[in-house]
């Protein structure tokens, strides 16, 4: 009897996901995307990470979206529009983000140009 | 070498400088409030009182959209100046957030109801397309337009920082 419960409730345990995906490929997709995209609610947990009302509408959203074959881009612009571009983890790569992407490029420039020209004393 | 390193003392400094004066100087910047502008998003859901439905369609003008729940301690206290709105003839237009129907009914008989319409938005689908995080939140709609919006209470304060040079800068509510 014992042993019948234990397998019962293993069966229930694993039984069907919390988010319906139609391959998996999607739901590495969903599984990806949570991880870039911050919750709104929180100062830096990812939407992964969170609980919180709001996170879990936009964590249903992002299945949604997923299952009406919308790209990464699309989702993340969805995202982006209702809650700033601060929501992605990594920086997007425009004119307003040049400067964020380059100048650790520029500084060691700077540093290796000063290290190879400086006076052997 | 030293000219390297003068340059490099030099434009340091200048690029933070520079970087803190386009951020204090932005035309509109205020602690809460988003000056983004973007269209009311389309939806279709029950009116709070009547199970009729109510879409973006039947919303014109110039109004107030106001983000709310009978849970939201905070709703509470922003609650009589949404009464002084309604008595300004401001429409306000109420989005019950992920809320009973019931509970907020109570509420709205128990301290007043200073809506012109109001959405109830079990499930926050209309909410999130909006890019609400919570409530209490007010946007300023003109002409279908959302052109202002404040994350919190709105108080006179609020109002006069955040929404006022907006309304008087558009010419709304005339």
């Amino acid at each position: 009897m014992k042993h019948i419960l234990v397998l019962l409730f293993s069966i229930s345990l694993s039984s069907g996901t919390l988010y319906e995906f139609s391959n998996d490929e999607d739901e590495k997709r969903f599984n990806k995307l949570i991880e870039d995209i911050r919750c709104p609610k929180c100062t830096s947990g990812s939407l992964a990470s969170s609980n919180a009302p709001v996170s879990e509408d936009l964590k249903n959203k992002i299945v949604e979206m997923i299952n009406q074959n919308k790209s990464d881009e699309e989702i993340k612009l969805y995202v982006t529009s209702r809650f700033g571009v601060d929501s992605l983890y990594e920086p997007e790569f425009n004119k307003n983000t040049y400067i964020l992407w380059f100048s650790p490029f520029i500084f060691l420039l700077l540093g290796l140009t000063a290290f190879l020209f400086r006076k052997k004393t | 070498m030293k000219i390297l390193l003068k340059i490099t003392v030099l434009l340091v400094p200048i690029i933070f400088i520079l970087m803190f004066f386009f951020l204090l100087t932005e035309k509109r910047s205020y602690p809460g409030a988003d000056y983004s502008e973007f269209q009311v998003p389309n939806f279709n859901l029950e009116n709070l009182y009547e199970n009729k439905i109510i879409t973006d369609k039947d919303l014109r003008g110039d109004y107030i959209i106001n983000v709310w729940a009978s849970w939201c301690i905070t709703c509470r206290v922003e609650h009589p100046y949404l009464m002084d709105l309604k008595n300004r003839r401001i429409p306000v237009v109420g989005i019950n957030y992920k809320d009973e129907r019931n509970n907020a009914v109570d509420w709205l008989a128990k301290y007043g109801d200073p809506y012109k319409i109001i959405i109830h938005d079990f499930k926050g689908s209309l909410a999130l397309d909006l890019g609400v995080t919570g409530a209490p939140e007010t946007f300023l709609v003109n002409n279908g337009k959302i052109v202002a919006h404040y994350q919190g209470e709105i108080n006179d304060k609020i109002w006069k920082d955040v929404f006022d040079p907006i309304i008087k800068e558009k010419d709304m509510f005339r």
